[in-house]
Formats: C-alpha cells, structure tokens, sequence
C-alpha cells in the first residue's frame, strides 16, 4: 500500500521542460518584435486614399487635430519644439520612420512646417498617415 | 549507502518554479506592451536641396498643382476641378515619363485636399514634392 501511493506521488509531477522551451521562445519573440512606438495619444479623422499602403517600422507618431494643435507622444507641443522633440524620441530607434496623421480638416501649412522641422532633424523616412481606400 | 544516494539524486534536481515564474511575467509583460500597429500611409520624399537644384537645370518642366486657401486646385496656373488632377497629371506623364509634381499648399488649404491630391499624383505614377505656396496661385 505504501508502495502505490509513493508511485502516484511521482506521476502527480508534470514535466515543464518541454513548456519552458516553447515560454522561452514566446518571450524571445515579443522581446525581438517589440518596437515601442510612441503615439500621438489623440484619434484624428484620417483622410482617405487609394495609394496608401503600410508603413513598416513606424517609431513615432504626430497629429495635428481638427482645430490645428500638434500631439506627440501623447502630449500637446508647440510648432516650435517638434524637431527637438522628435530627435530626442528617435534617439532610441534612428531607423524608425514618422508618420504624420493629419486630421482631414486640419491645414496644410501646419503640416508643411512640420515637414520642415522634421527634415532639420534629419529625418527621411516621413508618410502622411491615410486610410486605405477599396 | 542506498538511502544517501537517493537524496543527492534528489538533490540534483533544480526547483524551477520560481524561474518558470519570473518568465511568465515577462512573457505577459511584453505581450501587453507589444504594440502591432499597423499604420497605413502616403510616402512623402521631401526633395532634397542639392536635387532641386539639378531639376531646375534640367528641361523637364514640372507639374506645379497650387491649393489655396479656399479649397481650390489650380495645376499649372489653370483652375482644375480635384477629381481631375490624376488625368491632367497623367496626360503631362505621357509626353514625358520623368515629369515630376510639385505641390505648393497654401496655409490656410485642407490636408484631406492635400491627401487627395498627392494620392492621385501616385496613382499617376509621379515623384511628389510639397511646398508652401508663396504669393497668389493662377495668372
């Protein structure tokens, strides 16, 4: 009797081996993929386009609002402190692209400024963000 | 002997739990952190000084489309309807295949204006440039 329950004791015991290799892989996985974009922190209305197509390895996101105030990271900037800002963000990722989502209201000239200053901070990698339009 | 043996069998054995543990929370950690966004949008090369440069030698004569501050589309100093810069910018192509768009967006000009008609300038296949429009567009 004593012999049994020793035995049922034993078999209780499940093997993690196999499920710490495939945690460990996962874990890997999220590490590698994980870009930390940083986002503009406020939902625009995204003009629509038959050309847009997806921007791989986005690192930072800028929104100009329907009433022309400019979002980054989350925070409301001034036209002014968007090129320092910016290169202080991309010190992380430098490869990473910037999108500017435009509200569809919003004004052109706002956005060509911060073209400009984005190109000051030696940016070359900018898209203006749109739907997909089917 | 046989009972000694046994326990550094036992021994031998690394408890890890606690590991498995720490794991865990950062497999979570990074699965709620990971971010996939997927952002669709129009590619903008903004030209480079050096570049315009050589343009402007070139006989190449650019597509200039101006918006205005009201909303309206003048291409080549001509007033255009929006729906119909992807033909004329087409037609422009057509007697030259390297003729470049500039777009010069007034200030005060909407950016779903301005994504319209950068859109229809790729459709046609050109090379976009955006610049402040400076002055009074047309005559």
């Amino acid at each position: 009797m004593k012999q049994r329950s020793k035995t049922q004791e034993e078999d209780v015991e499940i093997n993690m081996t196999p499920m710490l290799d495939i945690v460990f892989i996962m874990l890997i996985f999220f590490i590698v993929t994980a870009v930390f974009v940083k986002e503009a922190g406020v939902e625009v209305n995204k003009p629509e386009a038959v050309m847009s197509q997806k921007v791989k390895q986005v690192s930072t996101l800028i929104a100009i609002t329907e009433d022309d105030k400019i979002w980054i990271n989350k925070n409301e900037v001034e036209l002014r402190d968007v090129r320092a800002i910016v290169e202080q963000l991309r010190k992380e990722n430098p490869k990473g692209k910037v999108v500017i989502q435009g509200d569809a209201e919003s004004k052109s000239g706002i956005m060509v400024d911060i073209m400009d200053q984005l190109s000051q901070a030696g940016v070359t990698g900018v898209a203006i963000s749109a739907l997909e339009d089917n | 002997m046989r009972k000694r043996s046994h326990v550094s069998d036992e021994e031998a054995e690394v408890n890890m739990t606690p590991m498995l543990d720490i794991v865990f929370i950062m497999l979570i950690f990074f699965i709620v952190t990971a971010t996939f966004i997927q952002e669709s949008g129009l590619d903008v090369s903004r030209p480079d000084p050096n570049q315009e440069q050589e343009k402007n030698d070139s006989k190449v004569r650019p597509v200039l489309i101006q918006l205005t501050d009201d909303n309206k589309v003048f291409l080549d100093r001509r007033e255009v309807d929006v729906r119909s810069v992807r033909a004329n910018v087409e037609k422009r192509r057509a007697e030259n295949p390297k003729t470049p768009v500039i777009i010069q967006a007034g200030r005060e000009s909407e950016v779903g204006l301005l994504v319209s008609v950068m859109d229809q300038s790729q459709q046609a296949g050109a090379a976009i440039s955006i610049a402040p429009l400076v002055g009074q567009p047309g005559r």
